[in-house]
């Protein structure tokens, strides 16, 4: 581990060096549709970006996941059928002011995407990413990122953090490519550490104030309570709507279609999906295991808080906090999780199951 | 508000129903709630910042809620013409549904900032509401507040849009529903989508092609405000449940508006008044049939 | 977009416009139309429904999507429709779907809604030479990206 000093100047000049070769560069920026809300967007310079601010409304998956991918394109000919791969390299691309929790739900994600089957499109776009986060101080009742056993400091997934300093930024630099980046620009520097910690320290500690970090004994809990009757009362209010797995950084299921122009010639994409839409595991026999929103939001948290880290030892969910601000019903996650743990730890001492109070 | 909570608490009481569905303070600001037992009717409340449209809950597709067993639900003036939408339609029976009426002063745009209303800060639904004391009701509660303030935001974006020329306004459009990812939120939060199978899902043959481009996004909003046309009720939860944004409450205010001065109609809370397109006048409009 | 003809250039971008038609009147006026010899532009390709209640404004929407640079929906007058009511419902239909797709930015020229019946074969030939020449001069349909597989 390494530090460097980045000054404001220098970080403005990385950006414009970063442009002027074609790479492109994201970062958080002020929306169009609201100034109060930012969005990971593409920047020209460094002046775009609003660092620091506030908690942007979606993640960076759509950037190394895209909502709809061509995979590949097919026509037929008389000689039978053409097929047009597309290219698994990824134009170089540089995050820069990404959420640790964003930059972490990368790295959680990559366990399935290289699991059974090697996705190389996803492992093309993170080949050719560099991850710039930035210190989170912008941290509301919502998010959790501590309870996952990440934090507002995180390193996981990202290639250096930046913690802002006078001046500008210590610059934290964790792997070869956060050093390639950053070298020209930035001076190696051990001057900073002690005031850059106590920032990350405060950071930390209003962040564990939101949930309290979830024990390795919820998830067996998660899988012996498949049955529990608190599934039936728990997402009454959820619609269905699948927004938070539009927002949510390590959701990553999807649908694959078939899209034609002619009768010959046309693309194979994949979309995203979500399990809590209601045809999400409807049979073509017509029979749907998940038949109702209570089944469906039961899979939500079984997948994430359960199945995912038996099989890859992580929570698939980084503490982000989206799906709560996105819900339009008024789900609330790490209220819903507290209220589960809770429901575990006093199972644990009698074996008497309540409903839920949400 | 306590005539609300005493109701609720009767009517689980004596059985006339088994849930009742409100609003709660939730921890980060009103929620739906679904009071099954009596004594948690104390968590029923009603203000300025109960915007969701609970008749979506009436559904018969949500299949956990029709679980619980005869509802009550708690209804703004708006919200009721969603549940005559649904009766409507028949989608639920009157019988079969309890509505609690509330009279409503308008609600916020932001019901997280909890502010003052004012033109500013009110919803762009609610000026010039006729429905602040809702005719279709089983029990109306509540006292009646002054009228709401006018916020005139949506129909500047309107008149402005209506300025351009064509091509802008395809620009405009096409950018907007760019950051569509059919995820069908829209859909699902909405009272009067209720198709079990959607003409989006339809595969053989697949008319709106599912991916999230430009043009399949744009098929895709258009078909759906259409389908709506003469039966949304104008609540907004389009808009509030879309997580990009995306401003659909102005499509469907300009069919509503194209439908009431081309039909004369109004959403309304009779479930006896006829849907518009499902009738006809013989000297309706034809001014742009050749 | 590389793909996108110039309007105007000599390789004749020629309009393509389908036409849904009703079976009774439209159909058959334009068949009138055919068997009189009456000149007409090439470039509508008809469609026979049964009724113009028939069509669906998916049918539109999915014809400029797959390369149509306009559109005509015909029907019998009101009044005279076979199944008595069926072009009451669609004229409904037609006007909101009309006001939709101008407030979305398709030029109302680009769709044509008409009453034609089985004795008009005059009106038809009109409509066809008149679409086809309002088409011609408002040039293709706009591209849209998105199409053919192009990456977002």
């Amino acid at each position: 581990m390494t530090h460097r000093f980045l000054s404001h100047a220098s970080l403005t000049a990385l950006v414009a060096e970063l442009v002027a070769a074609k790479t492109r560069v994201i970062a958080p920026v002020r929306a169009q549709d609201d100034p109060e809300q930012v969005d990971y967007r593409p920047i020209h310079k460094l002046e775009d970006a609003a660092l620091g601010v506030r908690l942007t409304r979606g993640s960076l998956k759509e950037f190394f996941l895209p909502p709809t991918e061509v995979l590949l394109h097919y026509k037929q000919t008389k000689e039978g059928v053409e097929i047009r791969e597309v290219p698994t390299e990824a134009p170089p691309q540089v995050i820069l002011g990404s959420t640790p929790c964003d930059a972490a739900a990368l790295e959680v994600v990559d366990k399935v995407m290289g699991w059974d089957y090697r996705d190389e499109l996803w492992f093309g776009r993170r080949a050719a990413s560099t991850i710039v986060s930035l210190l989170c101080t912008a941290m509301d009742s919502t998010c959790f990122c501590t309870a996952t056993g990440l934090g507002p400091d995180s390193f996981r997934g990202s290639d250096a953090l930046l913690v802002p300093v006078e001046g500008g930024y210590l610059a934290n630099v964790i792997t070869p490519k956060g050093e390639a980046l950053l070298q020209k620009y930035a001076e190696a520097d051990e001057s900073m550490k002690a005031s850059a910690e106590a920032a990350q320290g405060e950071a930390r500690q209003k962040e564990e104030k939101n949930l309290a970090a979830i024990p390795p004994e919820f998830s067996a809990w998660l899988a012996t309570n498949f049955d529990n009757p608190i599934w039936k009362t728990i997402a009454l209010r959820c619609h269905g709507c699948g927004a938070c797995a539009g927002v949510c950084p390590t959701c990553h299921c999807f649908d694959i279609v078939d899209e034609h122009d002619t009768a010959d010639e046309g693309v194979r994409r994949r979309n995203w999906d979500s399990c809590q839409t209601s045809k999400f595991t409807l049979h073509a026999s017509g029979h749907n295991p998940r038949q109702s929103q209570s089944e469906r939001f039961r899979q939500r948290i079984q997948h994430k808080f359960s199945i995912y880290p038996s099989r890859f030892a992580e929570i698939l969910c980084t503490g982000c906090g989206r799906c709560t601000r996105a819900c339009p019903g008024g789900m609330d996650l790490p209220k819903l999780l507290d209220e589960l743990m809770t429901l575990a730890k006093s199972e644990a001492k009698s074996s008497e199951p309540k409903g839920s109070s949400l | 508000m306590k005539e609300l909570q005493d109701l609720a608490r009767k009517l689980l009481n004596d059985g006339t129903v088994k849930v009742v569905i409100g609003y709660e303070e939730g921890a980060r600001g009103v929620r739906p709630a679904f009071i099954t037992d009596a004594k948690q009717a104390g968590k029923l409340i009603f203000d300025k910042r109960c915007v969701q449209n609970l008749a979506a809950y009436l559904n018969p597709r949500r299949k956990q809620v029709a679980q619980l067993g005869t509802p009550a639900v708690v209804v703004k003036g708006c919200d009721a013409r969603a549940v005559a939408g649904l009766i409507r339609e028949k989608q639920i029976e009157r019988d079969k549904v309890v509505i609690i009426a509330v009279r409503c002063g308008g609600v916020l745009e932001n019901p997280e900032t909890d502010s003052e209303l004012t033109s500013e800060t009110v919803s762009v639904r609610c000026g010039g509401c006729d429905v602040r004391e809702p005719k279709l009701h089983d029990h109306l509660v509540g006292e009646l507040p002054p009228a709401p303030p006018v916020n005139n935001h949506r129909e500047e974006q309107i008149a402005a849009l209506k300025k351009l020329s064509s091509a802008d306004r395809w620009s405009y459009w096409t950018e907007q529903l760019s950051r569509c990812i059919r995820c069908h939120a829209c859909r699902e939060a909405c009272p009067m989508c209720f198709c079990v199978q959607c003409t989006a899902e339809k595969t053989q043959p697949q008319w709106i092609d599912p991916s999230a481009t430009p043009r399949a996004n744009r098929a895709w909003q258009t078909m759906r405000v259409l389908h709506q046309a003469g039966r949304c009720v104008d609540c907004l939860e389009c808009e509030r449940a879309c997580p990009e944004h995306i401003p659909l409450g102005l499509l469907a205010r300009y069919v509503a508006d194209s439908v009431e001065r081309r039909f004369d109609y109004k959403a309304c809370e009779d479930p006896a008044v006829a849907a518009p397109l499902g009738v006809y006048k013989t000297n309706d409009d034809e001014e742009f049939i050749r | 977009m590389s793909d996108e003809v110039e309007h105007g250039s000599d390789d004749a971008w020629s309009p393509k416009v389908v036409a849904f038609v009703c079976n009774w009147c439209t159909y058959t006026g334009a068949d009138l139309a055919g068997t009189s010899r009456l000149q007409m532009a090439p470039n509508v390709r008809v469609i026979r429904l049964t009724c113009s209640s028939r069509v669906n404004p998916l049918f539109i929407i999915k014809a400029f999507e797959r390369g149509a640079d306009g559109v005509v929906v015909s029907g019998c007058h009101t009044g005279d429709c076979h199944y008595s009511t069926g072009n009451y419902y669609a004229r409904r239909r037609f006007a909101i779907l009309h006001d939709l797709l101008e407030f979305m930015g398709v030029e109302t020229n680009r769709v044509t809604f008409s009453w034609v019946s089985a004795s008009e074969g005059n009106k038809w030939q009109e409509v066809v030479n008149e679409t086809t020449a309002r088409i011609k001069e408002l040039g293709p349909f706009r591209t849209l990206q998105g199409q053919k597989g192009v990456e977002l």
